[in-house]
């Protein structure tokens, strides 16, 4: 096993793993944790290994099967893949651990090895997701993702947790079925899945018509994934109600996937200015543009009215991909720079929100906002994670949600678009509210400090918690070579 | 120009008062008395360290030092100039007063109280020692954030609403200052801090230049309390506890005034703002502001509130002075910055004890109070004759330099603001001196006395640099000496 089959086990262990997953549980069910573990563990590993791989040679591209593109199924590694493959690995990791001792607390002792089996399945498909070179694979690691999401939002069984997950199946296979769709009719009419080749082929095609009805239902059924404004309604419920750690992994990695199918579609497959597609190619990002402007100000302003907080933590998401996908369709180049940190940096913060939220329902089975009077001082480290990340959720310095925003404020009037400085502007301060809110009810409400002693959750849920808002804070202070990274990268996409 | 020598000091300097964390952390339960010494000893010690470049301000050399990269081109870095420096050694100097007074003031949540008032030691020093706007911006707001525990210390309604109105206040004006940074930064690629401005160098259109200067001044101008923007000031500081407040109004107003002041000195430069003739507007805005803020002063009755607003009107004479864009407006500006800080300070440690001693903060209340606090009393009186203007205290200095300045820059009706706000000044502070001292003794006040040592010597202290500062002005050290410094780079 050398390093150059590395891109195939990243997903092919995670897979393998959770095939196996169900067996072990058959024999003990203590013994799936420790094996999600190592399965999780050494695809991080893999992943880190990539990274160092990937900043010497550039784009990975990897043969399955040793059988050249286009025909055979292709592994190419870009760098907005790879960034998502590290992220997905490592805050995988850290929520796989959380979930250790917190998922015995609501989910039946005789499912534990089904849900570590869907963890597994979950975190493969994203993985394969992002490094897949091929539509129709992309396709499969989304159907997988997407039914999987399903089934872990509904793993308590309760019929509010059954409601939510129907809904979120109904959106999610209506978007599953158009995104089938669009890769039928491209397939058609340019005779290849390959990605690369699509792009290399589009230029001359005859087939103008469907060609963009292709692209304008890739950009529809990704949006509904990455649950962008008009099509966000299945978010809040399928976040809110899942167990915690998934949560975490719906709103700081799943919903990201939707983002990356909007980016291959619309820069890796159509964007290289064909004069067939350009047109439409435009006017679709500045339509996205503005869906995620509206998406930041509305989400933000429901998460405020919300009174629980897993709830008002799943519209700040839908927030949060109005940030991350208003700088990738804005066009402009530091905004791209700006959508790209964000991604890092939300999933950061919003794992660690969601973490959180978990850790207060394990504890004392608070919910509410209300509830967590006097929880900085009975909760330290949890609360003090929740304190940090919210810098990070809210953009203020020094915090990696700060340098995302301040890229992406720089790419706005890198394009003139002051619309969009109000919008972002009016957002983070819509965000400070919601979140200082639960930063003020933790530290400064509720009993004295004397009448309280420290009971905190076990450490292996409040370590990857800290670790996490810890990652907010220092790439918030030493972001240099992630950003030059993206800025190389953007260089090379067509965004002037 | 002077020198750049690279040092450690700033980064020594900033990080010093973290130290009371270690205090509030290791000790503040099995040693509660070590970890007081702790706290107070981090803000002489950094007192002590920001001395140590006294030499290096007064030849105007200056002490850099890049921490990192934050981002390509971005860096955090600090770099002390001599009215970085002027600035350090003047929020030290009142935090070391502070810290004592609190030893006596403070008796509830200790271990919170001394760790944000020792980070905020540190965020301002931030401020006052950065290297560039993006430093400026990031230890502004992390100050802004972490004087909310300090204000909403007390926990009552009361303070918990001054401190949601502070908090909204300060985020808007955040979101205010980072579209102006942005700008700054878009148009004339460079945030760094040189001594003269920068973004004229760019080539941007006047009309561009003066959006982003008004940007600027919304988003400093609600830590400064210019006029419109001052809505958190009167109840912020009155819910604060009285060494509190004596910072929010010494200091944390400073440093909103102090973001001013690079805008003004290092963003634009002083020639570029005469171009663009923003002066005669914000003489007008701060003259207004001088006089409703007093004018709102005299209809107070709680003697906080009343300062609270005083400290809105006076904030505005720096603002005032430095937009006369001449150089005894200038001086003026400057020295306000450090006589006003003491002059409020010493006010607001006497309201503190007065609240303590005499159970009242209703101005009408003080019946007497000279003959049960005389002390305390005196140094009031020291303050609100300074407040007034009044020559022998340091207030009389910087008035007349601003009236100096008025006539350099050929605006000599302004001089009547000036003025008519001393009057003002008199009419608000001195019914409370009269009726301490010529009023007969009430009965509820029979069993007062004075405060303990270690609330009465801050504030004495206070209130005799209100005199020295006030007499022995051009003495080296003192800040006349070090504005000659600031006032070889400003082109004035």
């Amino acid at each position: 096993m050398s390093v150059s089959s590395f891109p195939i086990l990243l997903t092919a262990i995670p897979l393998s793993f959770a095939a196996l997953c169900p067996i072990w549980g058959m024999w003990k069910k203590e013994a799936c944790f420790p094996w999600s573990v190592a399965g999780v563990s050494a695809t991080a590993f893999i992943s880190w290994a990539l990274v160092s791989k990937f900043s010497a040679v550039g784009t990975i591209g990897y043969k399955v099967g040793g059988w050249a593109p286009p025909w055979g199924i292709h592994i190419r590694i870009d760098f907005i893949g790879m960034l998502l493959a590290v992220v997905i690995s490592s805050a995988g990791l850290l929520i796989l651990i959380y979930s250790w001792r917190y998922i015995v607390h609501e989910v039946e002792e005789a499912k534990i090895p089904y849900y570590y089996t869907l963890y597994l399945l979950i975190f493969a498909a994203m993985l394969g997701f992002s490094i897949t070179g091929d539509l129709f694979n992309l396709f499969v690691f989304m159907e997988i993702f997407s039914i999987t999401s399903y089934a872990l939002v509904a793993v308590s069984g309760e019929g509010k947790a059954l409601r939510a997950a129907f809904k979120y199946l109904l959106m999610g296979a209506v978007s599953s079925i158009t995104v089938l769709f669009s890769i039928a009719f491209l397939y058609s009419v340019i005779g290849s899945l390959n990605m690369l080749d699509i792009s290399k082929r589009l230029p001359n095609t005859p087939y103008v018509v469907v060609v963009n009805t292709a692209l304008a239902l890739f950009t529809a059924a990704f949006a509904v994934k990455a649950a962008v404004f008009p099509v966000h309604m299945w978010l809040p419920d399928a976040h809110s109600i899942a167990p915690s750690p998934i949560s975490a992994i719906l709103s700081a990695l799943v919903i990201k996937m939707g983002v990356l199918g909007i980016f291959r579609v619309v820069f890796t497959i159509y964007g290289h200015g064909f004069p067939s597609t350009s047109n439409l190619w435009s006017s679709l990002c500045g339509f996205v543009s503005w869906a995620a402007a509206f998406s930041i100000v509305i989400g933000s302003s429901m998460a405020i009215i919300q009174r629980e907080l897993k709830v008002m933590i799943a519209y700040s998401s839908v927030a949060h991909i109005g940030y991350i996908l208003l700088g990738i369709c804005m066009l402009a180049p530091r905004g791209m720079t700006g959508g790209i940190f964000n991604i890092v940096a939300h999933a950061m913060g919003k794992a660690c929100f969601f973490l959180v939220a978990g850790s207060l329902i394990y504890k004392h089975n608070m919910k509410r906002i209300r509830e967590l009077r006097g929880i900085g001082r009975t909760m330290p480290v949890t609360a003090g994670a929740f304190a940090i990340a919210s810098l990070s959720i809210v953009g203020l310095p020094p915090s990696a949600g700060f340098m995302a925003k301040w890229y992406l404020l720089w790419g706005c009037f890198q394009k003139g678009r002051y619309v969009f400085v109000a919008m972002v502007l009016l957002g983070s301060l819509l965000s400070a509210i919601y979140c200082f809110r639960v930063v003020y009810y933790m530290f400064f409400t509720g009993p004295r400090l004397h009448t309280q002693k420290v009971d905190e959750v076990p450490p292996s849920m409040y370590v990857p918690a800290a670790l996490l808002s810890l990652g907010t804070l220092v790439l918030g202070i030493y972001s240099t070579p992630l950003i030059s990274a993206i800025n190389k990268f953007v260089g090379s996409l067509p965004v002037k | 120009m002077g020198r750049e020598v690279k040092s450690v000091l700033p980064i020594l300097i900033v990080f010093t008062p973290c130290l009371s964390l270690a205090g509030a952390l290791l000790w503040r339960n099995k040693r509660p008395r070590f970890a007081r010494f702790v706290y107070v000893g981090s803000s002489v010690l950094t007192f002590i360290l920001i001395l140590l470049l006294y030499p290096r301000a007064m030849n105007g050399t200056v002490s850099t030092q890049t921490i990192l990269e934050i981002a390509p081109r971005i860096t955090l870095g600090f770099r002390i100039d001599t009215l970085g420096f002027y600035f350090g050694l003047l929020l030290s100097v009142l935090w070391v007063i502070a810290s004592f007074y609190s030893l006596g003031y403070i008796t509830s949540r200790e271990t919170r109280y001394y760790s944000f008032l020792s980070l905020n030691l540190s965020f301002c020093l931030g401020v006052a020692f950065s290297a560039n706007m993006f430093t400026l911006f990031i230890f502004y707001e992390l100050m802004s954030l972490f004087t909310y525990p300090l204000i909403i210390h007390d926990e009552t309604d009361i303070a918990r609403r001054a401190g949601l109105k502070y908090l909204v206040y300060s985020i808007t004006a955040g979101a205010v200052i980072l579209a102006a940074l942005i700008m700054q930064y878009f148009y004339s690629g460079t945030l760094a801090f040189t001594g003269r401005g920068t973004i004229g160098a760019a080539g941007v259109s006047a009309g561009v230049l003066k959006v982003i200067f008004s940007i600027y001044l919304l988003g400093f101008g609600v830590k400064a309390c210019i006029m419109p923007l001052h809505g958190w000031v009167p109840d912020a500081h009155p819910a604060a506890p009285a060494p509190a407040s004596a910072l929010l109004s010494g200091v944390i107003l400073k440093v909103g005034v102090f973001g001013i002041m690079r805008v003004v000195y290092d963003v634009f430069g002083v020639d570029l703002l005469k171009r663009l003739g923003v002066s005669l507007p914000m003489l007008y805005v701060a003259s207004i502001s001088i006089i409703v803020a007093s004018i709102f002063a005299i209809t107070q009755t709680d003697l906080k509130r009343r300062l609270a607003y005083s400290s809105v009107g006076q904030v505005s004479y720096i603002i005032f002075g430095l937009f006369l864009l001449s150089k005894s407006g200038a001086y003026g500006a400057m020295l306000h910055v450090a006589h006003h800080a003491f002059m409020k300070g010493t006010l607001f440690l006497c309201s503190g004890i007065i609240m303590h001693e005499l159970g009242t903060k209703d101005v009408r209340e003080m019946d007497g109070a000279g003959a049960k606090i005389p002390l305390t009393m005196i140094a009031f009186s020291i303050a609100a004759l300074g407040m007034m203007g009044t020559p022998v205290t340091c207030g009389f200095i910087s008035k007349w330099l601003l009236g100096v300045g008025s006539v350099e820059a050929h605006r000599v009706y302004f001089i009547a603001v000036l003025l008519i706000s001393s009057l003002l000044n008199a009419v608000y502070f001195l019914p409370i001196v009269y009726s301490a001292f010529f009023k007969k003794v009430t009965v509820r006040e029979l069993f007062s006395h004075e405060a303990p040592l270690s609330m009465l010597l801050p504030t004495l202290i206070c209130a005799v640099l209100v005199l020295i500062l006030g007499v022995f002005v051009t003495v080296p050290g003192l800040p006349y000496s070090l504005i000659k410094v600031v006032m070889k780079v400003i082109p004035l």
